[in-house]
């Protein structure tokens, strides 16, 4: 089977639904499949945040302390810690001016990869390399 | 009639808004609503808060998206829970949500 590349498109803003929040732990949950595959296979997500997917990125969220549930930011840095590809787009950032700097990352937990704000063609790219593409 | 109006969501909705006839009209941003009080899409402010001078955002949802009260639009009063139902008490007759 070798590798099979999912894409996890984000479209939708962070917090009134569960939808966009679901995008990000089931990229998480690569970690966990990996367990159950035979040797020489792999699952490559990418976690793709384009549109009004963009809101709720920032950091110094407090879902955590208003509403006692898991912030974005948090689920964000569990991929960033995990190696999983997380793109933003470039272009809708622009839109909504919202600067890279307000972007997380998680280099206080240890993790070197970062967020990779990318123009929508390298997103495009990734889904058009992806068996499954997944829109949240 | 008072109406204080909740929006919880960024799309915009000035379609409804224009239609809707009231002696004082309050918009009450609220969830993902509060990104019309703090975010200016292609470097405008949303239409949203020109729409009545009594805008509300709710603390707690700003908190969790990240945003500090210096972020907010200065037209926009930024209320916790407690102010919020002083607002709805005090300010409106009638609440609805769009």
């Amino acid at each position: 089977m070798g590798d099979v590349k999912c894409a996890f498109i984000v479209q939708r803003p962070q917090y009134k639904g569960e939808t966009s929040r679901l995008a990000m732990t089931h990229a998480l949950a690569y970690q966990t499949v990996e367990i159950l595959l035979e040797d020489g296979e792999t699952v490559t997500p990418t976690l793709c945040f384009v549109g009004e997917g963009v809101l709720g990125l920032s950091k110094g969220q407090k879902a955590m302390e208003m509403y006692g549930i898991t912030s974005s930011e948090s689920h964000i840095k569990n991929c960033l810690l995990v190696d999983l590809d997380v793109f933003v787009c470039k272009e809708d950032l622009e839109k909504f001016g919202i600067p890279e700097s307000t972007l997380p990352d998680a280099e206080d937990m240890g993790a070197e990869k970062q967020i990779r704000v990318v123009p929508f063609a390298e997103i495009q790219k990734a889904m058009e390399e992806a068996k499954h593409v997944l829109f949240f | 009639m008072n109406l204080g109006i909740f929006v919880s969501d960024y799309k915009l909705c000035v379609d409804t808004l224009d239609r809707i006839k009231a002696d004082k009209l309050g918009i009450i941003l609220v969830l993902n609503g509060v990104y019309h009080a703090v975010l200016k899409e292609d470097g405008k402010v949303s239409e949203l808060l020109s729409k009545t001078p009594n805008l509300y955002a709710l603390s707690e949802d700003l908190a969790t998206r990240g945003f500090s009260p210096d972020q907010v639009d200065s037209r926009v009063k930024v209320v916790d829970y407690s102010g919020l139902v002083d607002v709805i008490f005090n300010d409106f007759e009638k609440v609805a949500w769009i």
